[in-house]
């Protein structure tokens, strides 16, 4: 059981990998794995608009 | 080989879009040098490959730029030149990580695209018809820390309207009176569909030309207006709301490319997210308002796909086009990392 860090509603990951981008059932907010044993999680990367190309 | 000295000699061979094969051939012979197995395929585009093995990531990136060389030089850790951001940075990039990496049981082909500047896309178009690859990783400055997920699409609009010529003191709208509230009335439409949006899922219009003329038995007034489009847009319904808007002037289109969104949750983003951290950044995600060669080859491989490489965006189709070495070879180690982890 992991804990979302924004809202800290309990989250059950089965076979979380680290790196990998969830979202909090309860918030909304994406979170990425940052460590599988224990599973702990941290805000995913922010989506940033930009330009070019 | 010396990484500044490499890409140097890549800008310094001026590439407009039609003319990329004197920087095609280099690009064979320099990737023969690093021990790539080299040719130039049918569009154009001088192709790579390293490594062996049924799995394989195809690195894109595109040898073509805008118009208007810049003089290469060097000031301090900056390297001046066309093509520095946009995108010979990237290339040369992927090729350096691509010789390093050196993978076992994996093939990476190396794909330097012509044509990315232009709406034909003609090198892209030759490299999608190549068995999906596992990976892919298109070569444009998302800034050795920032990933780049996803850009907006695009479709052109060829608006004509030609009508017989009446006395300017009669009652009635002239052609190019007509022509500017069409613009006026897209230009409305596209305020109400952006209500509340993001500019990445925003319907941007850019009028590009506009020209009118009479010979004294007709009007004629024509305009190009360039749209950059969301994911997911409807594109046909559109269509008809152009045609309505449009009274008895003809609308064509062409350019058409559909936004394209990567998936963020795969072994590809992560390998890239744990590179970047590995080496001291903190990893961005980014979604452009502009196209590339991933509107082409991402809805055709179906495979996890980003863009990645150095250099600032905001520098693209610049006179002041220029790229920082320490974060050039940042993107480098990135991509050795990223490569040898997958």
């Amino acid at each position: 059981m992991a804990v979302c860090p924004e809202c800290e509603a309990e989250i059950e990951l089965k076979e979380a990998i680290k790196g990998e981008i969830v979202q909090c059932p309860d918030c909304g907010v994406e979170l990425e794995v940052v460590s599988v044993n224990p599973v702990e999680l941290a805000p995913a990367p922010e989506e940033e608009e930009d330009w070019g190309e | 080989m010396d990484d500044a000295a490499f890409l140097g000699e890549l800008l310094s061979l001026y590439s407009p879009s039609g003319s990329e094969q004197q920087v095609a051939n280099l690009l064979c012979e320099r990737l023969a040098d690093l021990g790539f197995r080299s040719y130039v395929d049918a569009a154009g585009n001088p192709v790579g490959e390293i490594g062996s093995g049924e799995r394989e990531i195809v690195l894109l990136g595109h040898i073509d730029t805008v118009e208007g060389f810049i003089a290469v030089r060097r000031e301090g850790d900056l390297l001046y030149g066309r093509g520095a951001v946009d995108a010979k940075g990237p290339m040369a990039a992927f090729i350096l990580a691509a010789a390093r990496a050196r993978p076992r049981n994996l093939r990476l082909t190396v794909i330097g695209a012509v044509e990315e500047e232009a709406a034909s896309s003609r090198g892209a178009r030759q490299a999608m018809q190549r068995p999906r690859p596992e990976f892919a990783i298109v070569g444009e400055p998302s800034g050795w820390a920032g990933i780049t997920l996803g850009y907006k699409g695009r479709l052109w609009i060829h608006y004509s309207l030609v009508r017989p010529m009446r006395h300017s003191a009669g009652p009635g709208r002239s052609a190019p009176e007509d022509a500017v509230a069409f613009w006026n009335a897209l230009q409305a439409a596209a305020t109400e569909f952006n209500q509340g949006k993001r500019p990445f899922d925003a319907l941007d219009l850019s009028l590009r030309r506009i020209n009118s003329r009479a010979d004294g038995f007709a009007e004629r007034v024509e305009q190009l207006i360039a749209l950059r489009v969301p994911v997911d847009f409807e594109v046909a319904s559109f269509k008809s709301l152009v045609g309505e808007l449009a009274g008895e002037a003809v609308c064509q289109f062409s350019n058409e490319d559909p936004a394209f969104r990567a998936n963020k949750n795969n072994p590809l983003v992560r390998a890239f997210t744990a590179a970047i951290r590995a080496a001291g950044g903190e990893p961005r995600f980014k979604l452009k308002t502009g196209t590339s060669d991933m509107n082409v080859l991402g809805p055709v491989w179906d495979c996890p796909i980003v863009a990645y490489g150095p250099g600032d965006s905001s520098l693209d189709h610049t006179p002041n086009e220029h790229v920082s070495l320490a974060e050039f070879r940042r993107a480098v180690d990135v991509l050795a990392a990223v490569l040898e982890s997958l």
